[in-house]
């Protein structure tokens, strides 16, 4: 074979068939969407945008859902990075049964688990209850229709996708080199910061902006958790579809979105081989 | 030399997995500036030794004394051991002058005194032109100096080598033993090298301690270990050898008559009569042809089965009632070919005697 050029691998069209697909029930109707939130009876415009964000409830709107999403990453990182080195250090049957643990609960849907959580959450529900008795609450509240109920709901469905992109960069990573910072004479937290951290980076930005751009665009736990009165830019897209009939709105609404969640994940994935490259 | 030269000082340790001794009460004294390597099999306990001698693995019992203090109980941070690892364990988010300054700036040293030592641990390994490079790329061997030069930097006590030439192939390892000798002789460090490999420990030691079962067999000189081995494991994996299982017969002047399958043979010590006995002989002492008459020899005779040419020796493997002969020669014996028989004879004194098992 020639240098320079790099022939092009015949094993690269076994993706065609999902990028074909894609195209059709992706590409295609989100293409609409977006042109469609330009479109005016008298040719196209950014009116609708400049409405919708001149209205300052918009931006409580966006605000709401850049600020749950957040909040949902950073209790999925709390719960899920501890997670992961537990997962990557074990072996055989603890690390099968803590797998199944993780993924199990996806096979339940979204509606049945939130169904549940209103028991759960309740003014005599489990978690109320257990405030009490540790006495960090005076009296049992309520924790459905609230933020903090809406993110401990939300955490609890993406809490995988947080582990597991954490989980399969740590699987790879030397069990030794702990090891061999402490014989340099390192201390557990410079061990922790200087080591296991940045090793664990590309693995927590990924989790983090797959579990950030799901929780930016969830539309069922806000619904059955919070209910009307708080409105997320999905939420308020749903309603401008169902409700109000307003194509319009809804087409804007959903590309705001759009536009967030993309820029998230190109932003994180970009600092991911950014990190890649240092290396 | 007296013990108060001992720079490592591992009294009693045992360790346990389960229901598994893995070190059975092991003492290990190792003099400053000596090199010595824990020589055995997979199993043997050599690198759960190393483990606890380095604090990365609490021992079940026993203590370890480094230049003196008790660090039994003091977390490998705080040790001063350093340990090259089998995988050499790199950090891979860093380049090489920053993996050798790692242990420098986690110990918080001044930053321009770090610049200098990196370097000065650089060039000691060769690697000064590679200094910004990700350590990603190295070869083998590359990476190998990288962890050499990063376990050094930090100027530890003792250095521990955990199965350090595994990972390259014999040419390389050969070179790098010998390029690794010299590094720590120039730096005076004190080392301990785990291997499986008997060439290896030959090569690089002063002292070599054959470990099996969990437990030190022996610790002796490389020449030692190789021409008076104190027990048949000893005698078997270090080198060649000829051995010959016999009963116990008559002890005159203290040589004893050994009845065996290719005859009486002889051995300085003494057994009871009828206790059963090994005697070994190493291949290179044996000669072909009648023993000189002067000299009190051990002569069998065999059946010459193959010729094995190694360039700059020959091994002549010979058969004799069950029991086969290895012998090592320069050159092949003119008139010598497979099924042909002769007489073989080694000296009195290069005869060994083991207690043998009890069937």
């Amino acid at each position: 074979m020639k240098a320079g050029r790099p022939a092009f691998d015949p094993v690269l069209l076994l993706a065609a068939p999902a990028l074909a697909y894609m195209a059709v029930v992706f590409a295609l109707p989100v293409l609409v969407l977006i042109l469609r939130s330009f479109g005016t009876p008298t040719g196209p415009s950014i009116t609708a945008y400049v409405s919708f964000l001149s209205d300052g409830f918009n931006w409580r709107v966006i605000g709401n859902t850049l600020r749950i999403a957040a909040l949902t990453s950073l209790l999925c990182l709390a719960l899920g990075y501890p997670t992961a080195v537990a997962l990557a250090r074990s072996k055989g049957a603890v690390q099968a049964l803590l797998l199944v643990a993780i993924i199990l609960p996806l096979s339940v849907g979204v509606i049945v688990k939130a169904f549940a959580w209103q028991i759960v959450l309740r003014r005599d529900g489990v978690v109320a209850a257990f405030m009490v008795m540790t006495g960090i609450w005076d009296q049992p509240q309520l924790l459905l229709f609230t933020e903090s109920g809406l993110v401990i709901g939300a955490a609890n469905v993406f809490l995988p996708f947080m582990i597991l992109p954490i989980y399969s960069v740590l699987k790879l990573v030397d069990p030794n080199l702990q090891d061999a910072a402490a014989t340099l004479g390192a201390p557990p937290l410079y061990r922790f910061f200087k080591l296991a951290l940045p090793m664990a980076m590309p693995g927590i930005i990924s989790g983090t902006a797959i579990v950030f751009s799901l929780a930016a665009s969830m539309y069922v736990i806000p619904t059955l958790l919070i209910g009307d009165r708080f409105q997320t830019l999905a939420t308020l897209t749903a309603r401008a579809f169902l409700l109000m009939r307003n194509e319009q709105l809804g087409s804007t609404t959903a590309t705001v979105l759009l536009v967030l969640a993309v820029s998230i994940v190109m932003l994180s994935s970009w600092a991911v081989k950014a990190k890649g490259d240092s290396r | 030399m007296s013990a108060d030269a001992l720079l490592l000082d591992v009294r009693g340790a045992s360790k346990a997995f389960g229901s598994t001794t893995v070190l059975a009460g092991v003492d290990l004294g190792v003099h400053r500036g000596e090199f010595v390597s824990l020589l055995g099999p997979s199993g043997c306990g050599k690198t759960t030794l190393l483990r606890i001698v380095a604090g990365l693995l609490g021992a079940d019992g026993g203590t370890v004394r480094l230049d003196g203090a008790d660090i039994t109980g003091v977390p490998t941070h705080k040790r001063g051991v350093g340990v090259v690892f089998q995988s050499y364990a790199l950090f891979p988010h860093l380049s090489v002058a920053d993996n050798v300054a790692f242990g420098l700036r986690a110990q918080r040293r001044p930053a321009d005194g770090i610049k200098a030592t990196v370097a000065r641990f650089l060039d000691l390994v060769h690697l000064g032109a590679l200094a910004d490079r990700p350590v990603r790329g190295l070869s083998g061997g590359q990476q190998q100096r990288v962890a050499v030069a990063r376990a050094l930097a930090v100027a530890p006590k003792l250095l521990l080598l955990d199965e350090p030439f595994s990972a390259l192939d014999r040419k390389l390892r050969e070179t790098m033993q010998i390029d690794l000798r010299h590094i720590l002789r120039e730096v005076g460090i004190t080392t301990v090298l785990v291997t499986h490999d008997q060439e290896e420990a030959l090569v690089m030691s002063d002292r070599i301690a054959v470990m099996s079962k969990g437990a030190i067999e022996q610790l002796d000189t490389p020449e030692g270990i190789y021409t008076r081995p104190r027990t048949p494991f000893a005698l078997g994996f270090v080198g060649h050898s000829i051995r010959i299982a016999g009963k116990a017969g008559q002890t005159t002047d203290g040589v004893l008559t050994v009845d065996t399958a290719l005859g009486p043979l002889r051995a300085k010590g003494s057994y009871l009569p009828g206790s059963p006995v090994l005697l070994a002989v190493r291949p290179e002492r044996v000669v072909v042809g009648a023993p000189p008459p002067d000299v009190p020899s051990n002569a069998v005779t065999a059946a010459l089965t193959d010729i094995v040419f190694q360039g700059s020796k020959v091994h002549l493997h010979f058969a004799a009632a069950d029991v086969t002969l290895l012998v090592e020669t320069n050159r092949i014996p003119p008139g010598l070919s497979p099924g042909a028989t002769a007489s073989l004879s080694w000296g009195l004194a290069d005869t060994m005697l083991f207690p043998g098992e009890t069937a």
